[in-house]
């Protein structure tokens, strides 16, 4: 009975009606999927059942972490929410192009982003209908000043439910950053972008939830004729952290990049999971997956590409690779192909591994220390993957984060 | 006078197969020893004992670098205490910038030392005008470690790191293997230059003909994990002569 766990007073929400409540009751039914959901086989949500959803109502402090600073650095605007709740300070003073409204008061906005939510995913529906930070950020031409969604809280019994529509017009150009470090009991928050005909997205998302925190994020994308989306997420904190991804091409010379980086130790679980819907003929998309596990940590990547029937010319490449640094750590890798087309180009790969001991040797045998060699290997597995972010600007934002982690300490 | 590299019944296995039976060695400053030996005989294994590789276990005997034991240094103590090898087959590190790298080491070796680290601009300088001698290009310098390097690019690069790391015993693995005759040149010149009177080297060779560029005030016969016979350089031309059968009759 997971509604029964419901805090607040959700009879607003089933007043409205509409796409809210739907989702409601749509989460009221299914609750957080168990063991035997195939998507789910890998990645254990029972801890979640003795947790309240507990959204918080209103702002209590103001901005502290690194995610300021990293904002600072690469002179973005910030919209900043704290416990899940939207700090109303970012909403003035846009960068040109952009605009950004309510989306609870939005249905159509509301419904395109439930259109957009990962099928089947429990914060598709929980945080669509809990959500205590709605909005719709509206993006017109090129935007030079990059945007940065930086969430924090510090309120472990809270649970956080951002809900973000982020809509390019035809041909609009933005830079955007997703900053997550709180310490809340659930980070949950639901993203979609909705990309116009050639406009194009660059993003990068950091994920460094404090040691305690469950972080499940829902993101929907749908590109437009001409659209792009170069995304990456580097993934190092909480206790589980869950980052899934789907992608639909819904016009033709669609581009899609994603690429992540995860990174666990202790008893961390770290996985990403993707789905990419070629729909449409002439799209490409690449992802690259480096994971690097440490103790007994374990990382999951799932990666779906499915290929229409009319998808002709599709191009889908994925390649996954784990390198443990440990006996005990466990990393699964299951990626699909799933082809209706007959005229496409469609690769994937996995592979886990552990460092390369005759590497190691030959570092150490010029008289490097065996913890720096192993760090200097454990960049260089990584590095190539960094590389491949074209802007240099949001790369920035994610090499201390990876040094931080490989220097043995927290994020933070 | 302490002897720069003591070798003393040196008995090592590979797995559970003992390869060294019993090397006896001395190394004086200033000298540079060559040790010739059919394949198999247990040249390479020796190379790795001595800079301390996993999975070559030293099972008797000992191997003291100026009078102290290396035989419970990790690799990288044992680098940093002046050991050096040239690796016969350097090992590629895709993602590891030669430049980073190649300061790492310096850097271990300086605050090792009690030094200062080196800053990254006078590096740079210090990098260049050794590789100049070596013919190592920029572009070779900029890429990662030993990726796309031809294999006379990768023993000139084992070259630049001992010129870098300045070793006091420098043990050089095969390192005209796969060298054509101007190759061979380079690399020989490189090593030359670095003849010191506080240095001592021990060139690991197949073949005489590295011997013709650097020139060995010892040589050694190794086989079947024991050293033969010892003497000067004309045994190496002996060596060219008869072949090492009649050594292996000997044993």
């Amino acid at each position: 009975m997971p509604g029964s766990m419901m805090q607040p007073d959700l009879s607003g929400v089933t007043a409205t009606g509409g796409t809210r409540a739907a989702a409601l009751a749509r989460w009221q039914d299914n609750g957080w999927p168990g063991p035997r959901v195939e998507a789910w086989r890998y990645t254990s949500l029972a801890k979640l059942s003795d947790l309240e959803i507990a959204p918080v109502a209103s702002l209590a402090g103001s901005a502290s972490g690194p995610g300021m600073a990293a904002a600072t650095g690469i002179a973005a605007h910030v919209i900043r929410f704290e416990n899940g709740v939207v700090d109303p300070a970012g909403l003035t003073g846009l960068p040109g192009g952009v605009t950004i409204g309510d989306l609870g008061s939005d249905e159509a906005a509301t419904a395109r982003l439930a259109e957009l939510a990962p099928k089947g995913h429990p914060v598709s529906d929980l945080s669509l209908a809990v959500m205590n930070g709605g909005l719709v950020i509206d993006v017109e031409g090129t935007v030079e000043t990059p945007l940065m969604l930086l969430f924090e809280g510090d309120d472990r019994a809270a649970s956080a439910h951002p809900a973000i529509l982020v809509r390019l017009a035809a041909g609009a150009k933005l830079q955007l950053a997703e900053w997550h470090q709180s310490s809340v009991g659930l980070s949950a928050p639901l993203i979609g972008h909705d990309i116009g005909a050639g406009a194009r997205l660059e993003q990068v998302k950091v994920q460094a939830e404090g040691a305690e925190t469950t972080h499940l994020a829902a993101t929907g994308v749908a590109l437009a004729a001409g659209a792009s989306i170069h995304g990456f997420s580097l993934s190092t904190g909480g206790s589980l952290a869950r980052l899934e991804t789907h992608v639909t091409m819904q016009g033709e010379e669609a581009d899609c990049q994603l690429s992540a980086i995860y990174m666990g130790r202790g008893s961390q679980h770290q996985d990403i999971t993707t789905f990419m819907d070629h729909a449409v003929a002439n799209c490409t998309s690449n992802q690259i997956i480096r994971g690097v596990l440490d103790d007994t940590a374990r990382g999951v990547y799932q990666g779906k590409v499915h290929v229409a029937p009319d998808a002709q010319k599709t191009d889908g490449q994925q390649m996954s690779r784990a390198l443990l640094l440990s006996r005990k750590a466990e990393a699964d890798a299951k990626p699909e192909l799933e082809i209706y087309a007959d005229d496409v180009i469609c690769a994937h790969g996995a592979t886990v591994g552990e460092l390369d001991a005759t590497q190691l040797f030959y570092l150490t045998s010029r008289g490097i220390p065996y913890e720096i060699a192993r760090s200097m290997l454990i960049e260089a597995f990584l590095i190539d993957t960094i590389e491949t972010i074209e802007n240099e600007t949001l790369a920035g934002l994610l090499r201390p984060v990876a040094e931080a982690w490989l220097a043995g300490g927290e994020a933070s | 006078m302490t002897a720069l590299l003591e070798i003393r019944d040196l008995h090592a296995s590979v797995g559970d197969k003992p390869i060294l039976k019993g090397i006896n060695l001395t190394i004086n400053a200033g000298e540079v020893h060559a040790i010739m030996g059919p394949n198999g005989s247990g040249k390479s294994t020796m190379s790795y004992v001595l800079a301390g590789r996993d999975g070559y276990e030293v099972t008797g005997g000992d191997i003291l670098m100026n009078g102290e034991s290396m035989l419970e240094m990790e690799p990288d103590e044992r680098a940093r205490a002046g050991m050096f090898l040239a690796f016969q087959y350097p090992v590629e590190l895709p993602g590891v910038g030669g430049m980073s790298f190649l300061r790492a080491a310096v850097n271990a070796r300086r605050v090792e030392a009690g030094e200062e680290e080196i800053d990254q601009l006078g590096f740079v300088k210090i990098v260049r005008e050794k590789a100049k001698l070596l013919g190592i290009s920029d572009d070779m310098l900029k890429r990662a470690v030993n990726v796309g390097f031809s294999g006379g690019e990768k023993k000139r690069y084992e070259i630049l790191q001992m010129a870098l790391l300045e070793p006091t015993m420098a043990v050089l693995d095969e390192t005209d293997s796969g060298l054509d005759v101007d190759a061979l040149r380079i690399v020989s010149e490189g090593v030359n230059v670095l003849r010191d009177p506080a240095r001592a080297m021990l060139v690991i060779t197949h073949y005489q003909r590295l011997l013709d560029h650097i020139i060995p005030d010892y040589v050694h016969i190794l086989a079947g994990g024991k050293i033969r016979k010892s003497g000067g350089k004309e045994l190496a031309l002996e060596v060219e002569e008869s072949g090492y059968a009649g050594i292996d009759d000997a044993a």
